[in-house]
C-alpha cells in the first residue's frame, strides 16, 4: 500500500493532466493526493469538472458520469479520482 | 387581470421523459397534485431538484398552492441560509441535494390524471437571482403571464409549436437557472414539447438522453458545454439552442456541421428572460422576440419592454438598434463580467477582497476572453503581507461563487495605482508582465 502522502505513477499522471486541463497554478507533484479537489482543496468548480471529463476520456478512453453520490466520490481526491481511472480506463 | 392556465397541454402529450419513459400531461397533473397535497402552508418554496422532472413537478406543486417558487441554481448551504433569512417562511423542495432549512422531499407519486388550474395572470410565480454589486443576490419577480408570453415567443421562434412533430428538449443547463427555467421548465407546460429528466451534464450522459428520445432533438446548453459536446462527438441532435455566455462563430460553425442542425443562441437575463434570438453563423444581428420591444433611454442605455413586466428593464449591455429593429452587441455596461452563467460586478468582488483580514490592497481583473474561453479566469492582484495565496483564496471562498474566485492569486508590493487612486488595465498587465514565471510564489 501507498503512504497517504507519497504519488503512485497513475497518480503522477493524473495530476499532471489536471494542471495541464486546468492551467492550475500549482506545480503536479503539489497536489496532496488525499485533499479534496473541489471546494476546500483545490477549489475547483463546475466547468473544471467538464474540463477534466474531457481531458480524461481523452487520454483513457472511458466517459465520466453524474451521478452525484458516486461523483463525490470521484472527485473526493487525487488518489479517489486516480483509482477511478484505473477502474475503467481502456486507454 | 385575468386568470392563465397552469398547463396547455393535451392529457395525453408526453411532457417530460424520464430515461426513456415518458410522462403524459395528465400523469404530471397527477404528480403536481400529490406533491401540492404534502406540502406547508409556506410563501415561499425554494427549489433545489436537481431531477429535472422533480424540479417541474415541485414547481407545479408550489404554483398550485399559491407559493412563489425561489430559483437559485447555487445550492449550497451558505446560499440556502441567505435566502431563507430574506424570505421568512421559506422551505426547500429537495430530491437528494443536502439541506440545512426545512424541506420536503420531491417525488413522483401521483395516479391517473390530475386536473388543471388557473392562476391569477400578475402572481409571481418565481423569483430569480442575480448576483449584486454589493454581493448581495438582487431578485428578480416573475409574474405567471411575463413567463407565459415568453414561452409562447420562444416556441415559435424555434419550432417548438408544432403539436403533430413534438420535439424533446435535453437541456445541460440548471433547471433553476432563469435560462434553463425558461427552457425547460416554463415550455413543456405551454408547448407541445417534452423535457428530459436527465442528468445531462457529462457528454455520455447528453448521448443517452438523445438515444431515448423519438421524434425531434433539440439540445439546450451553454457555449462551455456544446464545446465539450461538439468534442465529445455526440450525433442525432437536431437543433441546438445556446445562452449564458456569448457563442464564438467558430464553435457555432463547427457545431452546425458536426450535427448538420441549426445552432441558435438566445440572448436574456435574468432580470427580463430571453427577448431574442439570431443564428449565431449568420451574423452579429439579433431579432426581438415577438412583443419585446427595446427602448432608448438615454446615450448608451437601452431598456427592454418585456410583455408580463410591469416596468422596462435596462439591458446590462451596450446595444446599437438598426433600422429594421434588429440589434448588435457592442459591450458590456458597467463593470459587470460573467463567467458559467454567472455574473459579478468587478467593484463588488474588489470590496469582498479588501474586507479580508490582512489584505491591504488588492483588486480583479478579468481577461478579455473570460466569456469565451472555459479556461479563461478572473486574476487577483494583492497586498497583503504576512498571507499567502491559499490564505486569499480560503478567506474569498466563504464569500465568492466559485466561478469567479481567482486564479491566480498574484501577491504584490504595491498596486499601480495612479495619481487618483485608480487602477488602469494596462498598469496592471504591465506588472503582471513584469513578474518572473507564472502566478508567483
Amino acid at each position: 500500500m501507498t503512504s497517504t502522502t507519497a504519488m503512485t505513477v497513475l497518480e503522477a499522471e493524473v495530476a499532471a493532466l489536471i494542471v495541464g486541463a486546468l492551467q492550475l497554478e500549482v506545480k503536479p507533484d503539489e497536489i496532496e493526493p488525499e485533499a479534496p479537489l473541489f471546494g476546500e482543496g483545490l477549489g475547483l468548480d463546475s466547468i473544471d469538472a467538464l474540463e477534466m471529463a474531457l481531458a480524461i476520456s481523452r487520454k483513457y478512453g472511458f466517459q465520466l458520469r453524474s451521478d452525484d453520490e458516486r461523483n463525490g466520490r470521484i472527485f473526493a481526491s487525487l488518489r479517489a479520482l486516480s483509482a477511478h481511472i484505473e477502474k475503467n480506463r481502456v486507454n | 387581470m385575468g386568470d392563465i392556465s397552469f398547463l396547455d397541454r393535451a392529457p395525453g402529450d408526453v411532457l417530460a421523459r424520464r430515461g426513456a419513459v415518458p410522462v403524459t400531461a395528465g400523469r404530471y397533473l397527477a404528480d403536481v397534485a400529490a406533491l401540492a397535497a404534502r406540502l406547508p402552508d409556506a410563501p415561499y418554496a425554494l427549489n433545489l431538484c436537481a431531477d429535472r422532472y422533480l424540479a417541474l413537478v415541485g414547481f407545479g406543486a408550489a404554483l398550485a398552492r399559491g407559493q412563489v417558487t425561489l430559483l437559485s441554481a447555487d445550492r449550497s448551504a451558505h446560499r440556502q441560509r441567505e435566502l431563507a433569512g430574506r424570505y421568512p417562511g421559506t422551505y426547500a423542495i429537495a430530491d437528494g441535494v443536502e439541506t440545512v432549512i426545512p424541506s420536503i422531499l420531491a417525488g413522483a407519486w401521483g395516479g391517473g390524471e390530475g386536473e388543471n388550474f388557473a392562476i391569477p395572470e400578475a402572481r409571481v410565480a418565481a423569483i430569480g437571482f442575480t448576483s449584486g454589486s454589493t454581493g448581495e443576490p438582487a431578485a428578480h419577480e416573475k409574474p405567471w403571464a411575463a413567463l407565459v408570453a415568453a414561452a409562447r415567443a420562444a416556441a415559435a421562434r424555434f419550432g417548438l409549436d408544432d403539436a403533430a412533430d413534438q420535439a424533446t428538449v435535453i437541456g445541460t443547463v440548471p433547471a433553476q437557472h432563469m435560462y434553463g427555467f425558461e427552457t425547460t421548465m416554463v415550455l413543456p407546460l405551454r408547448a407541445p414539447m417534452a423535457i428530459h429528466s436527465g442528468p445531462h451534464f457529462y457528454p455520455v450522459e447528453v448521448a443517452e438522453a438523445i438515444a431515448a428520445a423519438p421524434g425531434r432533438r433539440v439540445l439546450v446548453t451553454t457555449p462551455l458545454q456544446m464545446r465539450a459536446l461538439v468534442a465529445g462527438g455526440i450525433s442525432g441532435v437536431d437543433a441546438v439552442i445556446s445562452a449564458t455566455a456569448p457563442l464564438a462563430p467558430s464553435l457555432a460553425a463547427a457545431a452546425e456541421a458536426a450535427w448538420e442542425a441549426p445552432v441558435l443562441e438566445i440572448y436574456g437575463a435574468t432580470e427580463m428572460g430571453s427577448i431574442a434570438s439570431r443564428r449565431t453563423v449568420e451574423g452579429e444581428q439579433w431579432t426581438l422576440y415577438d412583443g419585446v420591444a427595446l427602448r432608448v433611454e438615454e446615450v448608451e442605455a437601452v431598456s427592454a419592454l418585456v410583455p408580463g413586466l410591469p416596468e422596462p428593464v435596462p439591458l446590462a449591455d451596450l446595444v446599437e438598434i438598426s433600422a429594421d429593429g434588429r440589434f448588435r452587441l457592442i459591450g458590456r455596461r458597467g463593470d459587470m463580467v460573467k463567467r458559467g452563467g454567472k455574473r459579478a460586478s468587478l467593484a463588488g468582488l474588489n470590496r469582498v477582497l479588501s474586507e479580508i483580514e490582512g489584505v491591504e490592497d488588492g483588486v480583479f481583473l478579468a481577461p478579455s476572453d473570460l466569456e469565451e474561453n472555459p479556461s479563461a479566469r478572473l486574476a487577483a492582484y494583492v497586498v497583503a503581507p504576512g498571507r499567502t495565496n491559499a490564505d486569499i483564496v480560503a478567506a474569498l471562498r466563504e464569500r465568492v461563487e466559485a466561478v469567479f474566485l481567482p486564479r491566480p492569486v498574484v501577491l504584490v508590493e504595491k498596486l499601480p495605482r495612479n495619481e487618483l487612486g485608480k487602477i488602469t488595465r494596462r498598469s496592471l498587465e504591465a506588472l503582471r508582465d513584469a513578474l518572473p514565471g507564472e502566478g508567483g510564489p
